[in-house]
């Protein structure tokens, strides 16, 4: 199977996908797997740096004796041990050449939906700011609204009845049957007494 | 032994007053549900589910989480003998015979051996769970300090080298879960550690976010970049249920053996369902008078590594029960459940809680019952279940994520907390680093570091005095020969065995 240069890659379904990125890998080699190697080498350094920092943030506390421990013992020796551990990974990650046994992983990166996955993850982050504003039914939609979308273009008043579904009925369930204090508004009473 | 039975029917009156009964329905089928989803697996479920269990009393959630944890095993198989999508992992030996048997149009007695094998493992290691319980508790009664904290060490050794993947990521993984745990109010000395002046991380950080960041949020990040590709449903007539009487006879033996490796694997640290359902293949090949027919739809192929894995859950929860120390992520939850409902399991609880704990396992026999009386003829129902659309399905788990977590202590930083740990949980998976060590570090880790300071107050500081008691040594021989033994295999042994037949010999994995 040739891959053809400018070919859409999104119209076709996902195994002939999967083999054409695994052919152009093979192909063209080592510009996929510099992708998968870079992130390992970015989580090495971020892992020896909070090691590092972990460390130099236990010399401040007291370590004891030997007899009666202190509270900066423990830390002391997983910091230690955390940065003799990650200097190791970061040796064997830079000083890893290999690329065999990565083909899968890199394919699989070819095919990532970075877009989705940032607006799950901002949706998340931003939900414990707007639920002291909005409170609960409406942060919940936002978020739920927001979701449904990024995942599944699709006409936005469905996505928007299915958020409010959703939110609706997670209040209910959690507010009136499981008895849980979720952050109220104006809307929340209300449909409290609705419910029942 | 009349102890036992007369305990067990006093169990059997708590687990079966209809609000428990009822608590082990929704077990099952949630679990039996969670378990054909892939994606998300009887963890995830129970991490999810943690903060909702506090309405109901701590038998209540118990056995809810029982029924979900074994749910997951039955459910599992399903979609991997019609499918041969693993719902999760354990099931995933279970995809290369069963849905050979389906290609042959014997899906339906793959799946009724393998819910009966399921059944029969789940049974025997009930069985084995609530003696050996009983008898270990009794032994732990005598530990000290440097008994546990031996445990706790070699515990998280084993789980390190039996976890699989690098050996090196999966203790970077365990120290950091351990580094998570130092942060908050120091508890015999009152003093701060690392809070950076955070009064909200004085109470250190939650084990539920990081939990579910890593297991629920981090499973849905990893989810949405794998595309929907679903095999169109096969649907299963009720008179294929059946097997044949040859079946029958080639997987009970399997079923048996299955059963006893899987309850002697689930004691072991480490993800031992997974482990145990391999194992079991493996075995059932070898001692097969036909290896051949393994990968081609051999029965036993089925029957060993499902009896296997269900098996396992009943071993697995020994170690909880017994001496308070979970050795498996989903023990770790369950524990986290129990210490939400204010209770500390450990070798007294079987003396100060027998409630809870025969009610419990009386309510497991109940919830296996449930379980092949539900999974047989709704078979059909659950397989459905995989049309859910994942764009629907997806953002429930985080809306029930983000509820779950807010709900524990309507805190904002547990939100944060469960962002971070989404986050960091995904590029890590992406990278090699499994989560199952970090979560195991964070529940048992302020055991080990109290045991290690209350160990050497009472020898005076001396650590030869920690170390060289008897079954402290013992243990500490066992966690090095996990390492002493692969490494003298690889080194010495396997390079002869390589020359002799010819085979390249790969460089050591760190």
């Amino acid at each position: 199977m040739a891959y053809r240069a400018g070919a859409s890659l999104t119209g076709m379904d996902y195994p002939r996908r999967t083999m054409l990125i695994k052919e152009t890998c093979r192909g063209s080699g080592l510009k996929m797997e510099s992708k998968s190697q870079k992130k390992e080498k970015i989580t090495a350094v971020a892992l020896f740096g909070f090691s590092l920092f972990y460390l130099i943030s236990s010399f401040r506390l007291k370590m004891g004796t030997t007899h009666n421990l202190g509270p900066g013992f423990m830390p002391l020796l997983i910091g230690g041990l955390l940065l003799f551990c990650t200097t190791f990974n970061l040796v064997h990650v830079f000083g890893n050449k290999s690329i065999e046994g990565k083909m899968e992983d890199t394919a699989a990166g070819g095919e990532k939906n970075y877009r989705a996955i940032i607006g799950i993850l901002s949706c998340i982050t931003a939900y414990p700011f707007i639920l002291g504003i909005f409170k609960f039914i409406v942060s919940t939609l936002i978020v739920a609204f927001v979701m449904l979308v990024i995942l599944k273009p699709q006409r936005p008043i469905f996505s928007f009845l299915l958020g409010l579904g959703m939110a609706v009925a997670s209040f209910l369930i959690f507010s009136r049957f499981l008895g849980m204090v979720l952050p109220s508004g104006f809307l929340e009473p209300i449909l409290f007494r609705i419910g029942g | 032994m009349a102890e036992i039975v007369q305990s067990l029917l006093g169990g059997f009156t708590i687990a079966l007053k209809p609000l428990y009964i009822y608590y082990a329905l929704v077990g099952a089928i949630l679990g039996t549900i969670v378990g054909v989803l892939p994606g998300i697996g009887p963890i995830g479920a129970m991490t999810i589910l943690l903060s909702f269990t506090l309405t109901m009393d701590a038998t209540g959630a118990m056995i809810l989480f029982a029924g979900i944890y074994f749910g997951g095993m039955y459910g599992g198989s399903t979609t991997s003998i019609l499918l041969n999508i693993p719902g999760e992992p354990a099931s995933v030996v279970t995809c290369i015979d069963g849905y050979k048997m389906t290609q042959k149009g014997r899906g339906g007695a793959a799946l009724t051996v393998s819910a009966v094998g399921s059944f029969i493992a789940g049974t025997l290691s009930i069985l084995g769970l609530m003696v050996a319980a009983v008898f270990i508790a009794d032994v732990a009664l005598r530990f000290g300090p440097p008994e546990f904290f031996a445990i706790g060490v070699c515990g998280l050794i084993l789980l390190v080298r039996l976890s699989g993947g690098s050996i090196l990521k999966s203790f970077i993984m365990m120290l950091l879960g351990m580094a998570l745990t130092t942060v908050g109010m120091d508890f015999l000395t009152g003093a701060e550690r690392f809070t950076y002046g955070i009064l909200e991380l004085g109470q250190g950080i939650e084990f539920l976010p990081v939990a579910m960041g890593l297991f629920g949020i981090a499973e849905v990040l990893t989810t949405v970049e794998q595309k929907e590709f679903l095999q169109p449903i096969q649907k299963v007539k009720w008179r294929e249920l059946l097997p044949t009487q040859r079946e029958w006879k080639r997987s009970f033996p399997a079923m048996i053996r299955g059963s006893f490796l899987g309850f002697i694997i689930g004691l072991v640290p480490g993800p031992s369902p997974i482990i145990a359902s391999f194992v079991s293949y493996a075995s059932e090949k070898r001692l097969s008078k036909n290896p051949e027919e393994f990968g081609n739809g051999a029965i036993e192929g089925v029957a060993g590594p499902e009896a296997a894995n269900n098996a396992a859950v009943g071993g697995a929860y020994i170690p909880l029960f017994a001496l308070g120390i979970p050795f498996t992520p989903a023990m770790a939850i369950v524990l986290g459940a129990l210490m939400l409902h204010g209770v500390i399991p450990g070798p007294n609880l079987i003396k100060v809680k027998p409630d809870l704990f025969w009610g419990v396992i009386a309510s497991m026999y109940i919830g296996n019952l449930m379980l092949i009386i539900l999974n047989l003829p709704l078979v059909n129902t659950f397989v459905r279940i995989l049309k859910v659309p994942k764009n629907i399905l997806l953002p429930v788990i985080v809306l029930l994520c983000l509820i779950g977590v807010y709900s524990l202590n309507a805190s904002l930083l547990d939100l944060f907390v469960l962002a971070v740990f989404g986050f960091i949980g995904y590029v890590l998976r992406g990278v090699g680093f499994q989560p199952a060590p970090l979560v195991l570090a964070m529940v048992i880790g302020p055991m080990i570091e109290t045991s290690l300071r209350q160990s050497l107050n009472i020898t005076g500081g001396s650590l030869a005095g920690v170390i060289l008691r008897p079954i402290c040594l013992t243990l500490y021989i066992i966690a090095a020969l996990t390492f002493i033994i692969p490494l003298v295999w690889r080194l010495v042994l396997k390079p002869h065995h390589s020359k002799r037949s010819g085979l390249n010999e790969k460089p050591l994995d760190v």
